[in-house]
């Protein structure tokens, strides 16, 4: 048997590679997915939340537009007032209990990180679309586009951009955020730990086991991005076109 | 006189309890230069930007080439693809180099193909002189080069009317000749056009007719000369009289 701290350590990683690995697995596949799901519905939640009614529009589609608002409204408020540990358990139990799902741990943990990460991303990019000069949104009007096509052609590359840095940190706090799953039972990296801590009672040494994993996870993946953006931002050089005189007509 | 291109009729707009247009009828003639004068705040932009349908008017109508225009979004955006608008602030799309900012309203609203809407960007890049740049995003360009991008972007929708609000006062004086050049050209070619400025000046040689408008009303029009030099109102000559210094 160990005897210090660290022979327990050591013990305890060789012992149970294979589920903390496992565990960092499922962590990381949740965040993956989490965060990408969960940005698309940030995007569509925060598009439609900001869209401007169209004085001219319909009653019809302005009488739709605005319930749909309200309805988007009450559910980034739910989830951006709620621990997501509640937010799980709500999840999973009460799909259960309301209709008799018996939903799998980890698509309830899914729908959970996505959702939470929805509700959040989309007030970012509420604030990154209220961002853009509005002067562009005239710009577009006086040559006729509609307001879809400006969102679409000038605003949203914009916003996407902006918020690249803010998707890198959403997705290194999903890492983070993914332990909380494991009050429905998700095999994650803090699953693991927990299950191994069962065996020997080394509460200390396993925690400092999947501490040190977080960290290097999260610090390797910090990096990586603030390279991403550096390479993104571009140069602000440009070339001068000569172009032959031919090309006149 | 034939039917005007643009008629603007009992126009009112009001910001809460602020009346800043009263009654504005207006119209414009095919082939006409206007330029519309006045102190600061007494309604120019935003007659502008009604005529543009960036205001919801309070009141009135609308009529171009005979028709009124209804506030529709399909309506309006082809209205507006009809009449182009260049702003103070230049106002052009900073995700895209200074050509796609001249293509993109041809090809995803007049429709145009990719090669016909960059032969016409090109032609009206060269026009305005910017062609060399036209890989340049916004950002990169200064505000004299900016507003000549912007200028060929309304260009290239070929607008039966151009409306122009102060299209030289955010930039520096030496930048300002290069784009009144640009406009002065336009005018020699019969573009339609209607000009908020300040540039009296450039009014006075380019007009075909001049508006000074004040505290909301047109308070008096007609030939650069008879604007100018034989103003009937006092507060036109008080205005005047303000640049003649
Ligand atoms: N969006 C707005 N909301 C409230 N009031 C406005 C708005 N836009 C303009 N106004 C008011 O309308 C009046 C006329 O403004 P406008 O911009 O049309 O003046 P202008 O003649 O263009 O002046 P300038 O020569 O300074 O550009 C001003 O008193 C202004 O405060
Ligand atoms: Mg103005």
């Amino acid at each position: 048997m160990p005897n210090t701290f660290w022979e327990w350590v050591a013990f305890l990683c060789q012992k149970y590679f294979p589920d903390f690995m496992r565990g960092l697995g499922v962590t990381l596949e949740l965040a993956v997915i989490g965060t990408i799901i969960g940005c698309v519905i940030g995007f569509a939640v925060g598009v439609v939340r900001s869209a401007v009614i169209d004085k001219g529009a319909s009653p019809v589609g302005k009488g739709l537009m605005g319930v749909i608002k309200v309805v988007l409204g009450v559910y980034v408020e739910i989830f951006r007032g709620t621990p997501m540990l509640v937010q799980a358990m709500v999840v999973y139990y009460g799909t259960m209990a309301l209709w008799g799902w018996d939903i799998p741990s980890f698509t309830a943990g899914i729908v959970v990180l996505s959702l939470n990460i929805g509700a959040y991303m989309s007030e970012s990019v509420r604030g990154a679309i209220s961002g853009i000069d509005p002067g562009q949104i005239e710009g577009g009007q006086a040559v006729g586009m509609s307001y879809g096509q400006i969102m679409f052609h000038v605003i949203m590359p914009q916003v996407f951009k902006n918020l690249i840095p803010q998707i890198g940190n959403t997705f290194v706090s999903a890492i983070k955020d993914t332990s909380i799953l494991n009050v429905i039972a998700v095999t994650e990296l803090y699953f693991a730990a927990k299950t191994v801590t069962g065996t020997y009672y080394k509460f200390f040494e396993t925690y400092i086991i999947i501490s040190v994993i977080y960290f290097v996870l999260t610090f390797v993946i910090s990096r990586l991005l603030g390279v991403l953006n550096k390479k993104l931002e571009g140069t602000r050089n440009y070339e001068l076109v000569k172009e032959p005189e031919s090309t006149d007509e | 006189m034939s039917e005007p291109i643009l008629q603007v009729k009992h126009l009112v707009k009001s910001f809460g309890t602020h009346e800043v247009l009263k009654d504005i009828d207006f119209e414009v003639q095919k082939g006409e230069v206007i330029s519309i004068i006045g102190s600061s705040g007494s309604g120019k932009s935003t007659l502008l930007r009604c005529i543009n349908m960036l205001e919801t008017p309070t009141a009135g109508e609308i009529i171009f080439e005979g028709k009124p225009v209804s506030y529709k979004p399909k309506d309006k955006n082809h209205f507006r693809s009809r009449v182009g608008m260049v702003f103070q602030s230049f106002n052009l799309f900073a995700n895209m180099s200074a050509l796609k900012n001249c293509t993109i309203g041809t090809e995803i609203v007049a429709k145009k193909s990719k090669e016909e809407a960059t032969a016409l960007a090109k032609k009206y890049l060269k026009i305005v002189g910017m062609l060399e740049y036209q890989k340049a995003r916004p950002a990169q360009l200064s505000g004299g080069q900016k507003q000549r991008v912007a200028i060929a972007r309304a260009l290239c929708m070929e607008p039966d009317l151009l409306l122009f609000d102060e299209p030289t006062s955010a930039l520096d004086p030496e930048m300002v000749g290069g784009v009144l050049e640009v406009i002065r050209d336009l005018a020699r070619t019969g573009m339609t056009m209607v000009i908020v400025t300040h540039e009296m000046l450039f009014a006075k040689e380019i007009s075909s007719r001049v508006v000074f408008m004040d505290n909301g009303i047109i308070l008096e029009q007609g030939t650069p000369d008879e604007v100018f030099n034989h103003p009937t109102q006092e507060r036109t000559k008080e205005f005047l009289s303000r640049y003649r210094q």
